[in-house]
């Protein structure tokens, strides 16, 4: 126990380090003005460190002002971190009108029905109610980038190498929340300093490959694509998914009726 | 609560599968914003559809079977399924060039109708299915080699019809793929 204790104090200062530095980069990169909600995000988790830092100090780790201050820090860096992930999608499908209006839409009531599944599935019970807030959002957090992503594929949008990594990282540290607030919902306080120490490993691991991604300096807006008058939609997209349909009867007709005459 | 415990890590795993998959580089040629793909559909594969017609046509099979030695048939069958396996992948890239013409028009279009994208899933996932139980046949040696000509002489019908659309559709199009394609330039990859 002593020396994850140990292993742990040295992680969170490497922690504080990183986000210090990272966001040193986003401002000498001037990566602000490109993800204002990134910064943003990360301007929290690292105020947030020094600020537990003084609360543990003034009250102790275990007083109940500690843990509210805590908890109350933490959801202003959840909400910062849905921002920043709401950024990412913008990013990625925005200047496509048409398709962001749609996956907007898709977006918002993945989020929703996530949020509601991790609510009603959640322990009635106070103590952990942050605990499943926190695990809802993040689940939430993590079902919305799958979308995104996968919206991108169907539709073959390319995606800038940058928000791709930012992406990665935003999406396997929420992946990690939920399972290790899961695991600590179910064995509460024997897993927590585990809980803590893992949650700390994995979002070093995201800083990192934050860093990596904002090394370079990036365009402050992507150029708008083209776009086609409303009409051409209007008038192909009904045309185009007839044909398709017709197409797949067709393969269907020639293949089982000869089939069915073997 | 046992299962709804045990849910979340599936969630996780499904999430991380379909993230994983969604991230892999799409196959490498074109995209919806190639310019060239508008001009391509309707040329290629149904150009030689009266030959591959020829190819599977039973008579030529009969005639060869009842006149030539067994090992001989036994050949001409295992090639014509393989002429066979090869149509039916020319009639997937043909889906396929409908279909990448659909997305760069629902891409590039200031609106888009819920329905018909979702139709365009649907019809997808449909013919994906279709065509790979066939293929599966069709190896496997399950099924019988089928008369496809109902299906070319519909692909070139097709075909022909497309060009006469896209023609309507005119230049615009190609301008704003192009400008789209440009705008893609080189660092980033394809989701």
């Amino acid at each position: 126990m002593a020396e994850i204790a140990t292993f742990e104090k040295a992680l969170w200062g490497l922690s504080v380090l990183l986000k210090w530095g990272l966001l040193g980069l986003l401002i000498y990169r001037k990566h602000y003005r490109t993800f204002p909600f990134f910064f943003t995000y990360v301007l929290l988790t690292a105020v947030q460190s020094p600020v537990l830092f003084a609360s543990y100090r003034m009250w102790g780790f275990a007083s109940v002002t500690s843990g509210n201050v805590a908890w109350g820090t933490q959801c202003l860096v959840i909400a910062a971190r849905g921002l920043a992930v709401a950024e990412i999608c913008r990013r990625i499908i925005g200047m496509y009108r048409g398709i962001w209006a749609l996956a907007s839409r898709l977006l918002l009531a993945t989020a929703g029905l996530v949020l509601l599944y991790s609510w009603a599935v959640a322990r009635p019970h106070w103590q952990a109610a942050v605990l499943n807030c926190d695990r809802g959002l993040e689940l939430a957090i993590a079902g919305v980038l799958v979308m995104v992503f996968l919206f991108a594929r169907h539709y073959e949008i390319e995606v800038e190498q940058t928000v791709r990594y930012l992406a990665v990282g935003l999406f396997l540290y929420s992946c990690f929340s939920v399972v290790n607030n899961s695991v600590l919902e179910r064995w509460m306080w024997d897993y927590a300093l585990l809980w803590n120490l893992f949650r700390t490993l994995a979002f070093v691991a995201s800083l990192l490959l934050w860093g990596w991604a904002l090394r370079a300096q990036q365009p402050e807006t992507a150029a708008l694509p083209g776009m086609l008058p409303d009409s051409t939609y209007r008038a192909l997209a009904p045309e185009l998914n007839l044909r398709l349909k017709a197409l797949n009867e067709q393969l269907g007709k020639s293949w089982y009726a000869e089939a069915r005459k073997h | 609560m046992s299962l709804f415990f045990y849910l979340f890590f599936g969630f996780v795993g499904l999430f991380l599968l379909l993230f994983g998959w969604s991230m892999r580089k799409a196959e490498r040629g074109k995209t919806p914003a190639d310019a060239d793909v508008l001009g391509e559909y309707g040329r290629g594969h149904v150009a030689h559809l009266p030959q591959i017609r020829q190819a599977l046509a039973k008579t030529d099979f009969v005639y060869l079977s009842q006149k030539a030695p067994s090992a001989l048939a036994r050949r001409v069958r295992q090639e014509r399924r393989r002429v066979a396996l090869a149509f039916l992948s020319a009639v997937r890239e043909d889906f396929q060039s409908l279909l990448r013409l659909a997305k760069i028009i629902a891409v590039l279009s200031p609106e888009v109708a819920a329905v018909q994208e979702f139709e365009r899933l649907r019809l997808t996932v449909k013919f994906i299915w279709r065509h790979e139980l066939i293929r599966m046949q069709l190896r496997a040696g399950l099924a019988p080699i089928p008369r496809l000509g109902a299906l070319s002489d519909f692909v070139s019908s097709m075909s022909v019809r497309m060009e006469t659309a896209m023609k309507e559709l005119g230049e615009r199009a190609a301008l704003a793929a192009e400008l789209a394609s440009s705008f893609h330039g080189g660092g980033r990859d394809t989701a």
